[in-house]
């Protein structure tokens, strides 16, 4: 079995990784580095989640525009 | 551009230093700004200029950024050895005189020993989504057939009246029930295993709602050296033909579930 990028299944997994995974510059590395400030974007309370990204039609939209494979051997 | 935030990609470890301290990565991030990579000493960081706060309904938008974000993610793997990605809509912005470039440079500076020791962990690695889901009504008649007490019940329920038997088959179908929870506890651990063995670090993620009649048994973040998912492929193949399971097998994505 070959693991894939493209399709429905695709799509959630790279909104469950890059929507709530990832290093995140968080409260507690404000108050630990004092002085270094951050915002998040205001829109990843529009899209909190795959489930709400579907009700909105995202999927769609993602799906119809395909996820870039990475080139190069797999 | 002192009142320009800095939308952060990715901190990168390649296997040599660049030429320059600072140079285009080749694309366009997601506000339309040319995506730039910086060098300090002991790591790159991966970035793009763009609005201290941002935010759209529009759902083309909105996906569209998604797309960038995950394509300007993988062209920095394509060219690096190593890259340890940020999370969606992560901005330094300016504040009390200090660019968001001098914030950035102090935040990377206390964090290099950490970022430096995620780097050598992820180093060659990527991550693969392994999802194992089963229809109930296939299984469940091979787990019937072998269960002596449920045997034992619909025997005595065929030699019943209808009342008794109607109350029976109440008890029969919370048994069956009971019996497919501790087949899928038993399931889970048995292939867990199975993958783990296949694989350096692995992370147990909640299961998602699949199509009915579809149950998610589980879904996991695997760790592994990038293209070297071939033995896991195969045992996942041996599993598929596990009459009533499907398997969900994706990447390879960059290492966002091995970050911490």
């Amino acid at each position: 079995m070959q693991p894939t990028r493209t399709g429905r299944a695709g799509i959630v997994d790279l909104l469950d990784r890059i929507l709530d995974k990832g290093l995140i510059l968080n409260a507690d590395l404000i108050i630990s580095l004092a002085g270094v400030p951050l915002i998040a974007v205001s829109l990843r309370a529009a899209i909190a989640g795959v489930e709400t990204m579907q009700r909105y039609g995202m999927m769609k939209e993602l799906l119809g525009a395909a996820l870039p494979p990475p080139s190069g051997p797999t | 551009m002192t009142d320009k935030g800095l939308y952060l990609y990715c901190v990168a470890f390649p296997s040599a230093t660049l030429s320059a301290k600072r140079e285009d990565l080749g694309i366009k991030g997601i506000q339309g700004e040319n995506v730039f990579v910086f060098q300090t000493p002991t790591l790159l960081v991966v970035v793009a200029p763009c609005e201290q706060s941002f935010e759209s309904e529009d759902m083309q938008t909105v996906s569209q950024w998604v797309l960038v974000h995950q394509a300007v993610v993988d062209l920095a793997w394509e060219k690096f050895d190593t890259v340890v990605p940020f999370s969606f809509g992560t901005v330094i912005v300016a504040k009390e005189g200090k660019s968001a470039h001098e914030n950035l440079l102090e935040w990377l500076e206390k964090e290099q020993e950490n970022l430096k020791s995620k780097g050598d962990k992820l180093k060659g690695k990527a991550e693969y989504g392994i999802q194992i889901s089963w229809d109930p009504a296939r299984v469940a008649p091979r787990i019937v057939k072998t269960d002596l007490e449920i045997q034992n019940l619909e025997k005595e329920m065929a030699s019943k009246s209808s009342g008794t038997a109607y109350l029976l088959k109440q008890k029969l179908a919370a048994l069956v029930g009971k019996r497919m929870e501790q087949a899928a506890d038993v399931y889970f651990n048995e292939l867990y295993q199975k993958i783990k063995d296949h694989v350096e670090d692995i992370r147990v993620e909640k299961v998602r709602k699949d199509e009915p009649p579809r149950q998610m048994l589980m879904n996991l973040s695997c760790l592994l050296p990038k293209g070297e998912a071939g033995r896991l492929g195969d045992e996942l193949d041996k599993i598929v033909k596990m009459e009533g399971f499907f398997v969900r097998f994706t990447g390879p994505w960059p290492p966002y579930s091995f970050v911490s």
